[in-house]
């Protein structure tokens, strides 16, 4: 998945669990940028009683790097805390919740916001509520309302913190199968005796729990450098005893980093088990010691291995061991002028990996979900938009499609071009995104998709 | 956190509620054994530590707390004694979001004959 339970210790910490991000400049606030992280992977609609929410325990952070160093300039935080007006009950509500007061809403939540800039930490808000899960229509019985009441606006800044509909879509079930990729099933070596079939989006009717903010693009972009270094982190204290006497978690010592995420799949997919979770605790900063896997990375050799003879030009620069500067350029330092005409997403040479976000282009009128190798500069890797097949076109990338970039020469397999998850186009992806902020659809109701 | 290309935002620990040695020998009543963690909220007393703390921005210098300058009061929040290595004295103190490290073979021994 883009990053959900990507690395073996945070798959066990859900709620510290990044799963996306996204940043793109605001096709309905010309002016702002947006910036969302999502969190708590695989959210079933019905998971009650208890239904999902941020950990009070966890600091979550979404980091701007302004000047290409692969460090933090700007940092907004966010930290949450749960109150239980009726602890004598085990229901999450005990009556319709009709707004953020509701005294039937038994779980609340809310959440203080802060940004960190120029060595100074400033408070933009506190107690701002987050709307309830959606559970369904007994309880929740305007969820869009409830929710839409829950975006907050802080002088120029909008935010928001909830429960929203998985907007990230993938064939899981197959792809976790030894790469195999339902339209191209014909081809895998070893079950080529089945057919080829359009995919199946593993994370329809699932939830997410999403951080939005929209911002001035003013505020978080220097002059003379309209991109922007984009990045979650999700941060723990060193320790965590529980005092069974007292039935409490005792936590103690400095935040420590358990988990970032910048560009989809690069944990993911690109870096080997044994360092996914040291990657999750280090700055985009010292992603140069990573450097190896993006430039050399295994999935091209594996592409060759599961389905021989698709990819010979892939194969053949494999076997060259070849750095793939292309991968370098799209996901560490972005897109240097002069390669793409008129495109440039470079932010300089630190190796980080950042969504790169140049905050000058405008949004599409007509996105492309496959972004810059479908022509549309607004769509990842510039940024990164809530419907784009990041999936497909880091395939593609992999497979061998944007080495021309770096080597004219290079001619791409024709089946590199063909990569994709799904047979239709644009792919089942479920609840749609909505038009303004938060954009990330409605969530699904536990009542309406039990299972 | 993640290291910030500015100074950092200032510790949101009050300075009179960083860790102190005083403070630590007060709160190093209860340990654990190697790589035992346990919280600390009782106050006996100990004999002076071999200062072994990193130096950090946010913490009293060594010289300040030779000197008793930079001393504070009993932290209100719990504190936890991470014997990281017995044998070498290898010891983690947290409190709040401040976190010390010592290397102390007394203390460590002491603190494993307790739990022992």
């Amino acid at each position: 998945m883009s990053s959900h339970r990507e690395a073996p210790e945070i798959s066990k910490d859900p709620v510290a669990d990044s799963t996306d991000v996204y940043a793109f400049v605001s096709p309905d606030a010309p002016g702002t940028v947006t910036l969302i992280a999502n969190y708590v992977p695989l959210q079933l609609p019905s998971g009650g009683p208890n239904f999902y929410e941020f950990g009070d325990d966890v600091l979550y952070e979404i980091h701007i790097d302004n000047n290409g160093d692969g460090r933090a300039d700007i940092s907004y935080q966010f930290r949450f805390r749960t109150t239980v007006r009726n602890p004598g009950t085990f229901l999450y509500n005990t009556g319709a919740i009709t707004s953020l007061t509701d005294p039937h809403w038994n779980r609340v939540q809310t959440y203080d916001v802060a940004v960190v800039s120029g060595g100074s930490q400033s408070t933009l808000g506190t107690g701002l509520p987050c709307p309830p899960c959606n559970i369904g229509p007994l309880s929740t019985p305007d969820y869009a309302s409830l929710a839409a009441a829950a975006v907050n606006h802080l002088n120029g800044i909008s935010v928001f913190a909830g429960q929203r509909a998985e907007a990230f879509y993938v064939d899981l079930g197959a792809i976790f199968d030894l790469g195999d990729l339902r339209p191209f099933e014909h081809l895998h070596a070893p079950v080529g005796m089945l057919g080829a079939m359009s995919g199946v989006n593993a994370t329809n009717h699932l939830n997410v729990s999403s951080i939005a903010i929209q911002v001035p693009i003013s505020t978080v972009t220097i002059s003379g450098h309209p991109t922007i270094g984009v990045w979650t982190t999700a941060s723990r204290r060193r320790v965590t005893v529980w005092d069974a006497d007292r039935g409490e978690t005792v936590l103690s010592g400095p935040w420590r980093q358990v988990s970032r995420l910048g560009n989809p799949l690069v944990n993911e997919v690109l870096i080997p088990m044994g360092e996914k979770d040291l990657w999750n605790s280090l700055p985009p900063a010292d992603d140069k010691k990573f450097a190896g896997y993006i430039t050399h990375p295994g999935l091209a050799g594996l592409l060759n291995t599961l389905y021989p003879g698709v990819f010979p030009h892939l194969a053949a620069l494999v076997a060259a061991k070849k750095p793939r500067a292309d991968l370098e350029a799209i996901l560490l330092t972005g897109i240097p002028a002069g390669i793409i005409t008129g495109f440039t997403n470079f932010t300089g040479p630190v190796l980080a990996d950042m969504l790169r976000l140049n905050t000058s282009i405008a949004p599409a009128t007509k996105p492309n979900i496959l972004g810059l190798v479908g022509g549309d500069a607004a769509g990842f890797p510039n940024g990164r938009r809530v419907a784009d097949d990041v999936v497909t076109i880091e395939l593609r990338a992999i497979a061998g499609v944007t080495y021309p970039l770096i080597d004219s020469h290079f001619k791409p397999d024709g089946a590199a071009g063909a990569i994709t998850d799904f047979a239709s186009d644009p792919p089942a992806i479920g609840s749609r995104p909505i038009h303004t902020f938060p954009y990330l659809g409605v969530p699904y109701s536990g009542y309406n998709h039990p299972s | 956190m993640p290291s910030h290309d500015a100074t950092r935002a200032p510790d949101p620990v009050p300075a009179d509620r960083r860790l102190s040695r005083r403070s630590l020998l007060r709160g190093s009543a209860v340990a654990g054994a190697t790589g035992l963690a346990v919280t600390a909220m009782g106050a006996v007393a100990g004999p002076a530590l071999a200062d072994s703390r990193r130096p950090s921005a946010t913490e009293p210098s060594a010289t300040d707390l030779a000197s008793g300058r930079g001393e504070a009061a009993l932290p209100n929040e719990p504190i936890v004694v991470h014997v990281r290595d017995a044998k070498s004295g290898d010891i983690e103190v947290f409190s709040g979001t401040s976190q010390t490290r010592l290397r102390d073979q007394d203390l460590a021994a002491r603190i494993a004959r307790a739990i022992a």
